[in-house]
């Protein structure tokens, strides 16, 4: 068992050392061995899946005498499977794919080198062994973003990411210090067995130990994904290989809901952080979504789309579904992989096709048909706004009859609603011949949807964190005053029926409205467009920081 | 006694002015060997200096240290000369030995001080090499005028990048559980102190980063070099081995 523990990580390192070395002499062919070594790697990581599973014990293995020490429980076990997997659809895709690139074997050795840091992450079961984990996977991100070495815009964007990602191991670093001094020891399991006997140890400033080390954790996993003024980085980051963004996307981008995950028990001892973590993954959610809709690059549209789903993963984070962030963050890996590794079919696709929407005054005009018919509006609101919020109530009532008990269900469920709604309005503003059939079939894949995402998230709750107290411990430490709680639901159910009706008004009113409000709305595109300026100020700090140096250097005769 | 092993520790573990008499000797130094030979044996006598006195280095001499750091950290950002980047960086991480020795939970040897030292150095050392081997076929170790080096000369510029990764404290070289270890041991006695330290760390990733890519990234520029041999590589790259083992040998110092 130990020894399968320790062979995740040693076969894609030997796989990076075998491809590097017999480079010169195998050429091309060389990188058989890092698929090789894939393959190996991702069934060492099912078996050690399938042992989870069948409800084999927690364990560990001591490598050094003060760090080293690699975990084996469902979390490491399930993103070791995750990790791995997603590693070599990204190495056989890449065979092909970056046949023609110069450096070859030395873009496969750093995908095997990746690999093996992000399986030391999520099996890393001391601070010493995750810092140098969580540092490693900003450097070698930063080679694979730039293995293009022509390419001056590639490796200035690697750098910006790498920066950010050194920017979050600071915070991290620094929680280490403080859970160190306190209990003295680098093991994560004996950390968390000290904070359960004493969850109200104080630290620097007598501040609340939990609360500061929990709160360094989230900065630490904001860093790594993309939250809110941390984020620039993210949709910039496109100029590095195609296979590359597929994994950053789908393996790395989201290590924050790991993070947060793996200190869940820090977590559930803490005050009000998680509120904090809640608002920070929604301000991000809502701004990668502006943000995404507001590109005309498919590419940079999808890294805001990234970002708006890793606000999301945060949040859920924030409202205590730490184990539907895991699987939010498996579902969004697998979905954004696929979108980048079929990124190169859409654009040949989209070249056969002259890609002219089909909307009324093309059917009129090229086609000489007459423009269809909508259905009536009201109906089709009251549906939109009934169906959705019945399809999730039932399907949480399968799981649990109490979720009206949980915030966080209650709040994840709001989202549902709001998510459902938006997708059949999207669908009544459709044009299409069959309202009706087209309908039936976004209700069925919706039920299909949320049925599963129910059901599933509630067996990854049962499998991450089988102690029942323990679950609700966290939703307990994710939980508002209920005055507040329902008040912020009502205001935000207004909210949205407001928008409802604005976006009614404007369809009877047609121009004259929307005129009225154009130069409001034109001024916010015009902020949108520039991204908030987030890229523009980081951009003038770096000059003027450059400049002081400059300055300085020239002052003191460049001694 | 005390005032005067300080004094010369401050020049030899270099705090900002004395930091200005390394750094020039550094720049005028024609020969890399020399220059080698300078940066293995500066900081050990500072640490002999720093230890000779039998105590502990004031708090407002580590904060002194702390500053310097910081300030060649910042100004290593703005370099594209080779020889004066490795200059800065290795005044800037010397500097750390000062709250290093300081904070240490036991009494630093001079041991310790030493080992940590030449780790601190080892990977300027091998820097400097390059550098006089960059100095020798374009004329300068100059980001402007070395550019592209990955596609010209992909093995010598691998190495470089092993190198400037070893400089700015990467896992797993000595660097890295140096400065790792002096954060930590800082941050309950003084966490401004640690704070700075973390910048210091941060900003040696920026300049580390600008450095590699104004000689590594873009289109061969001026004529090709001569590449390292096959040999030389896996002689350098075994010193490179060893310096991350012998970071895991000094990371026993966490505990």
């Amino acid at each position: 068992m130990e020894g399968f523990i320790v062979l995740v990580i040693l076969l894609p390192l030997a796989a990076a050392l075998l491809t590097w070395t017999s480079a010169s002499r195998l050429q091309g062919a060389s990188v058989r061995i890092s698929i090789i070594g894939g393959i190996a790697t991702f069934g060492v990581t099912t078996l050690l899946l399938g042992l989870a599973l069948a409800g084999k014990p927690a364990t560990q293995v001591q490598l050094g005498t003060t760090w080293g020490i690699l975990l084996f429980d469902p979390l490491s076990a399930l993103m070791a499977f995750v990790v791995s997997g997603i590693s070599l659809l990204v190495h056989v895709y890449s065979i092909r794919y970056m046949a023609e690139e110069r450096g070859y074997a030395r873009f496969f050795v750093l995908l095997d080198l990746m690999t093996a840091v992000l399986l030391l992450m999520v099996s890393a079961g001391d601070l010493i062994t995750l810092l140098i984990a969580w540092h490693l996977i900003g450097v070698l991100l930063y080679f694979l973003l730039g293995h293009d070495t022509a390419s001056q815009a590639a490796h200035r964007y690697a750098a910006w990411t790498l920066l950010t990602y050194r920017f979050g191991d600071l915070p991290l670093l620094l929680a280490a210090g403080l859970l160190y001094h306190a209990f003295g020891t680098w093991s994560l399991h004996e950390i968390f067995a000290h904070f359960t006997a004493a969850p109200d140890t104080r630290t620097l400033f007598d501040l609340p130990l939990a609360d500061t080390v929990a709160g360094l954790v989230a900065l630490a996993a904001f860093a790594r994904s993309a939250q809110f003024l941390l984020h620039a980085w993210l949709p910039y980051s496109m100029s590095g290989p195609t296979p590359v963004s597929a994994l950053m996307h789908a393996g790395i981008v989201n290590a924050g809901g790991f993070l947060i995950n793996r200190f869940a028990p820090l977590f559930v001892t803490t005050n009000g952080v998680l509120h904090g973590i809640f608002a920070v993954g929604l301000v991000t959610a809502v701004i990668g979504s502006v943000l995404m809709l507001a590109q005309n690059d498919v590419k940079k549209a999808l890294g805001y789309s990234t970002m708006g789903q890793m606000g999301f993963m945060i949040m859920e984070c924030g409202v205590g579904a730490f184990s539907l962030a895991i699987y939010h963050l498996i579902a969004h890996g697998l979905f954004k992989g696929t979108l980048f590794l079929g990124a190169g079919g859409v654009i040949r696709e989209a070249r056969q096709d002259d890609g002219v929407p089909k909307d009324d005054l093309y059917t009129f005009v090229i086609e000489r048909r007459p423009a269809r018919r909508r259905q009536p509006w009201l109906v089709m609101a009251a549906i939109t706004l009934v169906v959705p919020v019945t399809i999730l109530i039932l399907a949480h009532w399968v799981v649990a009859n109490d979720f009206f008990q949980k915030q966080g269900a209650v709040v994840l469920l709001f989202f549902g609603w709001v998510t459902g709604a938006q997708l059949i309005f999207s669908t009544y503003r459709m044009r299409t011949e069959n309202i009706w059939r087209l309908m039936g079939m976004i209700l069925f894949s919706f039920t299909i949807v949320v049925i599963g995402y129910t059901l599933i998230s509630h067996a990854f709750d049962v499998f991450l964190y089988p102690d029942p107290v323990f679950r609700s411990g966290i939703y307990s430490a994710a939980a508002i005053n209920v005055f507040w709680f329902d008040a912020l639901v009502i205001l935000m159910t207004l909210v949205v029926v407001l928008g409802w009706l604005v976006t009614y008004y404007a369809e009877q009113n047609g121009q004259r409205w929307s005129d009225g409000f154009g130069a409001l709305r034109r001024s916010f595109y015009r902020i949108v467009a520039r991204e908030f300026f987030v890229m523009r100020i980081y951009e003038r700090l770096s000059t003027v920081l450059l400049a002081v140096a400059m300055r300085l250097n020239v002052l003191l005769r460049w001694a | 006694m005390t005032s005067t092993g300080f004094l010369v520790a401050a020049v030899f573990l270099p705090l900002f002015p004395f930091s200005m008499l390394f750094n020039r000797l550094f720049g005028r130094l024609g020969n890399a060997w020399l220059r080698m030979a300078l940066l293995l044996l500066w900081p050990q006598l500072g640490v002999l200096a720093l230890v000779t006195p039998g105590e502990k280095p004031h708090a407002w001499l580590v904060w002194w240290a702390v500053a310097t750091s910081g300030l060649y950290a910042l100004r290593t950002v703005a370099l594209k000369d080779l020889r004066l980047w490795t200059g800065y960086m290795a005044t800037s991480a010397w500097s750390l030995l000062w709250p290093a020795a300081a904070f240490a939970p036991l009494d630093g040897s001079a041991y310790t001080l030493a080992l940590q030292a030449a780790g601190l150095s080892a990977p300027f050392v091998l820097l400097t090499w390059i550098s006089g081997r960059l100095d020798a076929e374009h004329g300068a170790a100059y980001a402007g005028v070395c550019g592209g080096l990955a596609v010209t000369v992909p093995r010598l510029s691998g190495l470089l990048t092993l190198a400037i990764l070893a400089a700015v404290a990467t896992p797993l070289v000595p660097g890295f559980f140096i400065v790792l270890a002096t954060t930590l041991n800082a941050l309950p006695a003084v966490p401004g102190a640690a704070l700075l330290i973390l910048t210091v760390w941060f900003l040696w990733a920026w300049s580390g980063v600008r450095i590699l890519r104004g000689f590594i990234v873009g289109p061969a520029r001026g004529a090709p070099g001569r590449d390292l041999g096959h040999a030389s590589v896996a002689l350098l790259g075994l010193m490179l081995v060893v310096l991350m083992l012998a970071g895991i040998g000094i990371s026993g110092e966490l505990s």
